[in-house]
């Protein structure tokens, strides 16, 4: 199969998925018992000609298939609708709300990638060494305790105890500051970023760390290795070479993590206040508000659909014994 | 051999070698002084929730504890109250002991619930290939695509949640994960000799596939129930900490949303340590037992030794 045929059909599959997980989120969401109006008759609070006009203008009184296939209209255009408690476009709500959590996840992301694989490069190529065993133990740990207790640990610990640094939202009360580069370059928001960063780079340590050194690991004995040992390469230039030849599945593994960037980490805004898409979408639920839930849902959906693609094609263009073949 | 049942000898004897097997590996796991330390926890962890609500000195949500008529508010560790109160006068040592419970189950019954589905499912995918093949790993892929927590909280927002409905929400979302990796196992032990020679002395399917396949990726299969356990563990808190626990019962995760939204967690160190250490020890555990393990499973691993 030809690259071409290969990244069409992987496209095509990825685009079915899209439109299934939409469905699937739609018919979750008119599962719900009430919408939220009905509980507006119910206390009084609006007659129910004003109810029938409420719904008309959010769609609710057409037949179900109008609906859906509006819904699927809407989304594709990136039309979320308007915010059923906050009165203005569920896009002003969630377009902020993914910038900050991109804005926390991304640099954490391609920190603990950079410095967690090449520990783990090292440690693999130094098997049995106290520094592996330790290594290991250490991002286990890490990777296996939820990310909200190691990030209520950090809180207690550098927020409450020792007062060093702030424990709530994404600046301080009194920062009013205008545009995102006002938003994101200042000490004031470093402040706050540290604690979430330092929680989300150790989370993530753990993944790059195991599967580099097992790469590295697995490599180990192979012959190309020997060769370059026979030329009298030292060992930090055989550990390159090694090294250079674990990197598929860490470019793979990074491109999957990002796909699970906005649906990764929504206890640990919690935790923080970061007002990211992840607490919006806990709000929302909370709310009842369906729009923003929906948005939130669906973007969180087709970011995982479009990395996973990515990571295919990516191993598929990078690994040169992969003819495609098998898909 | 023709047949497709199973004489009770050879099934005995079966039986007895994969028990000597199982046995070998746990003492070939338990070398790993991370893994022994796991292993100890967990063992605690299981007693605990077998025993820890008998062995609590009150009742976690109804007693409300009282010192000379006022109730007993945010009292720290000491008296009465030997790991302290929460702001609503319980105390937390009953509440800690008690909490193990739900928070077993989940792990326990989510996690084997996810193993054996993601076995089934990838045994007869890999097995089978073709278009049984092709259905079922598209079916994974679209639980891959539907974000989990969040599909999670949806669902749990409008049905009362329980610990049973938490599982099996769990097993709905989780699955995936031990079936891929199954599968593909599968498909590399299908094509070896006496795979082939026992369907060309005419081994059903079945037989096949359980007796002879099975077999052969089962330590696989266990090492993800391990995992999966560890993933349960973790989602159930995190629901429970996002306010989408079981309402009725006290667990590790509920007791850190209490904590936090009430405010307390500023002050109340002792209300926070417990559960969070706990939670934190378990799944620590779980992943430590379960990479000690993996050391022997995963073929890739076992390049020479210097």
């Amino acid at each position: 199969m030809s690259f071409r045929r290969f990244l069409l059909k992987r496209t095509a599959i990825a685009a079915v998925l899209t439109l299934i997980a939409v469905s699937v989120i739609f018919v979750t969401l008119r599962l719900l018992p009430s919408d939220p109006f009905s509980g507006l008759v119910a206390s009084g609070s609006l007659t129910a000609e004003q109810v029938a006009r409420v719904r008309a203008m959010y769609g609710l009184d057409e037949p179900i298939y109008v609906q859906y296939l509006k819904y699927i209209q809407n989304l594709f255009t990136f039309q979320f609708g308007i915010s059923l408690t906050q009165q203005r476009p569920v896009g002003e709500i969630i377009v902020p709300a993914m910038m900050n959590t991109m804005v926390l996840l991304l640099p954490a992301l391609v920190v603990t990638a950079i410095v967690s694989s090449i520990a783990g490069m090292y440690a693999g190529w130094n098997r049995g060494s106290w520094f592996e065993q330790s290594s290991i133990v250490a991002t286990t740990v890490f990777r296996a305790v939820p990310i909200f207790v190691t990030g209520i640990f950090l809180l207690i610990i550098f927020s409450y105890g020792l007062g060093w640094l702030p424990a709530f939202g994404m600046r301080s009360p009194l920062a009013n500051p205008d545009g995102y580069v006002e938003t994101y370059l200042s000490v004031d928001f470093l402040k706050h970023y540290i604690l979430p960063f330092t929680a989300t780079v150790l989370f993530y340590s753990g993944d790059f760390l195991m599967l580099a050194r097992n790469s590295v690991v697995e490599r180990k004995g192979s012959e190309f290795l020997m060769l370059h040992r026979a030329k009298g390469l030292s060992d930090m230039e055989q550990l390159g070479r090694a090294g250079r030849n674990s990197l598929l599945p860490l470019v793979t593994y990074f491109a999957l993590r990002t796909g699970m960037l906005f649906q990764g980490v929504i206890t640990l805004e919690v935790v923080f206040a970061w007002p990211g898409i992840g607490r919006a979408l806990v709000q929302a639920i909370l709310n009842q508000d369906y729009p923003t839930v929906q948005a939130a849902v669906f973007i969180m959906a087709l970011a995982v659909i479009v990395m996973n693609l990515t990571a295919d094609v990516a191993y598929a263009k990078l690994d040169p014994t992969v003819e495609a073949g098998d898909v | 051999m023709a047949g497709s049942t199973l004489d009770s000898d050879t099934a005995k004897d079966r039986l007895r070698s994969e028990f000597g097997r199982a046995k070998h590996t746990l003492s070939y796991v338990l070398k790993d002084n991370a893994a022994k330390v796991g292993f100890v926890t967990l063992v605690a962890f299981v007693f605990l929730g077998l025993f820890g609500p008998y062995i609590a000195p009150y009742h976690p949500i109804e007693d409300t504890l009282r010192q000379g008529g006022s109730m007993m508010r945010l009292q720290e560790p000491g008296g009465k109250a030997l790991f302290g109160t929460t702001s609503f006068g319980k105390d937390i040592l009953s509440q800690f002991l008690a909490g193990a419970r739900p928070t077993l189950i989940v792990g326990l019954f989510g996690g084997v619930g996810t193993g054996v589905l993601g076995f089934l499912v990838g045994l007869t995918s890999g097995y089978f290939g073709g278009r049984v093949d092709e259905l079922l790993m598209r079916l994974t892929d679209l639980t891959f695509a539907l974000p989990f927590l969040p599909m999670a909280l949806v669902i749990l927002s409008f049905v009362t949640p329980s610990v049973w409905l938490i599982t099996a929400v769990l097993v709905v979302f989780l699955w995936k994960m031990p079936a891929r990796v199954i599968r593909s196992e599968v498909m590399t032990v299908k094509e070896r000799t006496f795979v082939k020679s026992a369907r060309a002395r005419g081994a059903g399917h079945m037989r096949t596939m359980f007796l002879h396949v099975a077999p052969n990726v089962l330590g696989i299969g266990f090492l993800y129930t391990a995992y999966a356990v560890g993933w349960s563990i973790v989602a159930g808190a995190s629901l429970a900490f996002l306010g989408f626990g079981d309402p009725t019962t006290t667990s590790w995760g509920r007791m850190l949303q209490q904590v936090f939204r009430s405010g307390a967690i500023r002050v109340a160190w002792w209300w926070v340590l417990p559960p969070a250490i706990g939670i934190g020890a378990v799944t620590t555990s779980v992943f430590l037992v379960g990479r000690a393990f993996e050391e022997i499973v995963n073929p890739d691993l076992q390049t020479e030794q210097e």
